[in-house]
């Protein structure tokens, strides 16, 4: 115990005589945060669209201001003559809307009128949204004219629960928390395990006599700490910045975020024993790391999502249980009864993480560390 | 003819031939490069272009059916007909359905009044109530756009069919008729994989030679240190033009993504682009002294060019400050460039603006991080 205190500190005061790496570890984290959590948006708001008149007349006027009377769609900066189509093979609007000649004559004369609407579909959850919601205005412009022959006989009474008001920054920031506290102590860590080996330094400390568990768990609670101070700094920020308050109760994210930066320590340690040079160790950790909390940990779309193979995966992901937790604390506020699996999850994979780590450390030639490799 | 000759006689003859040479040996010999170069790219592209999918399908809903009719079950199945929602239970009171939203087992809930049937019988709107799990903010707007539009047709009596409403909206996508969100992705990651490699391969490459010294070694010969960068980045633009063609054949090949535009014209700004994340490594070389860190910053700078991008979250969604910096984002650019030339199949008459900003950025970029190295070596 007393063993792994003093390499728990020797590495602390390592980390902290490093100016540059402490003032990067720190600030990165709160960068990230801050233009992930502003920037990252799934929603589109003001979509610039065409309308093109062939009609001309009051009926289709007042359908084209109906179009535009929502915070959904702006007009695109397009003469009115031009093709359309042109319009959006430039980017410059992602829909036309073409009302045809003679669209106010026929809807009088109680005929049938179609509306042609052209969907930029390079962004295909935008081209959905857009879709749905130019049908949606049609309806609702038809029941205000009162055209419609008769009214649909079922109406729903949506609401929206957690978040009433679908501020997206409540489902971005929280799994936010999970990249950057994911990312940013594994890194450290992991570059902490290869600069011993770069730098010779893994010879003192086979001279040293320490054990492999007391080196791993020195090293691991040393940058426990660091994230520790890390998820302080960022969730305190985060909450002020983009106010986010405790839903509930706060114990599962305590208990949660601990065990998590452990399981993120753990596998930053456990890359840079398995790397040869920083290079690859950079390299592991940046795909693996980056690749598998933003993607396959619902970050940015939905877990069911995933197709089967890739979901077996996702399993494995800590990220993926944090971030269940992080939103349930900051968003639902169940407590305990909606999320103590996905604290077990992580715990039974930090326990794992040790265990491989502390079976690769065995190659580094520790007073018991197994033998084997050079 | 003869002109050629002697300039390739010239060219063979000269230090920077031999700076090639030396570099070209060096890399080829570097397995680990070689592997880094190949494997990265195809595990992200696949990972990427099958995990990432902004669907909104098989969301778990509740129904508490107080009505228990006909007309009330046809409700139920017209909401699930089309997969977006997916019955998954049937709690027996609304506290019940409350409580397995709240733990996350449901995300939408439905609840049909006793009064339904009575309403419909007499002609009146039967009003349902439904809740929906907003946490995601973006899945859930589109799941309540698609329950309205759902109700809008729906007739409970068998056997009528929903009026033809008097407008008819036609809707058609272009360059993606099917919405495979994949081809969105794609072209995206294509971008984003070339920027990672590119930076962390370059300034990793420097970083190592300036700590273990050899490029002060290569000082002391007569070569300027201009060759001695140029003998650095034009094999490394080789290589990194090998990645693109190999994530070009992966999307092409697994995700089927066409190549509607010029594929002369892709290469070229491809090759343009690839200056821009050498440029960015070389920066990072310079500004950091350690390869730790290269990584550190690294990250730093590819992360948010990445999100800001368009790469994975549409630009037209970010706040306006947002879009406005995004400007000045090469990656961005890349991607416009990309989306239109394998998508759209335009070409440099709607591209230009993005073509002009990487024919601006590029240079600048290796200009600036060039001669930055260069004071720093002297």
């Amino acid at each position: 115990m007393r063993r792994i205190l003093a390499q728990c500190r020797k590495e602390l005061l390592q980390f902290r005589r490093d100016r540059l790496t402490l003032g990067l570890a720190f600030l990165l984290p709160l960068l990230t945060l801050l233009i992930f959590g502003f920037a990252i948006r799934l929603e589109t708001k003001v979509i610039p669209i065409v309308v093109q008149d062939f009609d001309r007349s009051p009926l289709s006027a007042a359908y084209t201001d109906r179009l535009f009377a929502t915070d959904q769609f702006r007009p695109a900066p397009w003469r009115g003559d031009d093709p359309v189509a042109d319009a959006i093979d430039r980017g410059l609007a992602k829909a036309a809307v073409i009302i045809p000649p003679e669209f106010s004559r026929r809807l009088k004369a109680g005929q049938p009128v179609e509306v042609q609407v052209l969907v930029d579909g390079t962004d295909t959850n935008n081209a959905r949204v857009i879709r749905n919601s130019i049908q949606g205005t049609t309806a609702f412009f038809l029941s205000e004219k009162e055209l419609l022959t008769n009214p649909p006989p079922v109406q729903a009474l949506t609401r929206l629960w957690f978040n009433p008001g679908r501020k997206e920054s409540l489902y971005i920031v929280p799994g936010v928390y999970a990249v950057v506290l994911w990312i940013f102590p594994s890194l450290l860590a992991a570059i902490a395990m290869v600069k011993e080996k770069d730098k010779g330094t893994i010879l003192q400390v086979y001279a040293s006599g320490i054990r492999a568990p007391e080196l791993l768990l020195g090293k691991a609670l040393a940058y426990l700490l660091v994230g520790v101070s890390m998820a302080v700094v960022v969730m305190g920020l985060g909450g002020l910045i983009f106010q986010l308050g405790f839903a509930g109760d706060p114990t599962p994210l305590l208990v949660g975020t601990t065990i998590y930066l452990a399981a993120a320590v753990l596998f930053g340690l456990l890359l840079g024993v398995r790397s040869a040079n920083q290079n690859a160790a950079v390299q592991g950790v940046s795909l693996v790391g980056f690749l598998s909390a933003l993607l396959l940990s619902g970050f940015i779309y939905p877990l069911s999502n995933i197709p089967p193979p890739l979901s077996l995966v996702s399993a494995l992901i800590p990220a993926r249980y944090f971030i269940v937790i992080s939103r349930d604390a900051f968003v639902r506020g169940t407590g305990w009864a909606g999320v103590w699996l996905d604290v077990l999850m992580i715990l039974a994979l930090a326990a794992l993480l040790y265990l491989v780590t502390l079976r690769s450390l065995g190659s580094l030639q520790l007073a018991d560390g197994g033998g084997g490799g050079p | 003819m003869r002109i050629l000759w002697h300039g390739w006689r010239v060219l063979v003859a000269s230090r920077l031939w031999a700076l090639l040479r030396k570099e070209v040996q060096q890399i080829l010999r570097d397995r680990q490069l070689i592997k880094l170069l190949i494997i990265p790219p195809t595990l992200q592209l696949l990972i990427y272009g099958f995990a990432l999918n902004p669907e909104v399908h098989n969301l778990k809903l509740g129904v508490v059916d107080y009505a228990q009719v006909a007309a009330s079950r046809e409700l139920v199945s017209a909401l699930t007909a089309n997969r977006i929602f997916l019955a998954s239970s049937y709690p027996s009171s609304e506290q019940e359905l409350a409580r397995q939203v709240e733990r996350g087992e449901l995300t939408a809930g439905l609840v049909i009044p006793p009064n339904f049937s009575k309403r419909l019988a007499s002609g009146d709107t039967a009003r349902v109530q439904v809740f929906i799990d907003g946490v995601d903010a973006n899945s859930a707007g589109i799941a309540s756009g698609y329950i309205q539009q759902i109700l809008r047709r729906f007739r409970p009596e068998a056997g009528v069919l929903p009026p033809t409403p008097p407008v008819r909206t036609q809707v058609r996508f272009l360059y993606n008729p099917g919405l495979t969100s994949s081809w969105f992705f794609v072209p995206g990651v294509i971008g984003l994989v070339l920027t990672l490699i590119a930076t962390l391969v370059s300034a990793v490459t420097l970083v190592r030679e300036k700590d273990s010294g050899t490029l002060e070694q290569l000082l002391m010969t007569p070569a300027g240190a201009w060759e001695i960068l140029l003998a650095k980045i034009l094999p490394l633009v080789v290589l990194l033009m090998g990645d693109v063609l190999l994530a070009l054949a992966l999307g092409r090949l697994v995700f089927g993504v066409p190549i509607r535009g010029d594929p002369f014209l892709l290469l070229a700004l491809s090759g343009l682009y690839l200056f821009v994340g050498i440029g960015v490594g070389i920066m990072l070389a310079t500004v950091c002294r350690s390869q730790q860190q290269v990584m550190l910053t690294a990250f730093f700078i590819t992360l948010p060019m990445v999100q800001t991008s368009g790469a994975i979250a549409p630009i037209e969604s970010m706040p306006a400050f947002f879009q406005a910096l995004s400007l000045l984002n090469p990656l961005r650019h890349y991607i416009a460039i990309l989306r239109g030339l394998l998508l759209k199949g335009v070409g440099l008459e709607a591209l230009w603006p993005h073509a002009l900003a990487l024919l601006v950025m590029a240079p600048l970029l290796m200009a600036i991080s060039v001669s930055r190295f260069r004071s720093q070596l002297s």
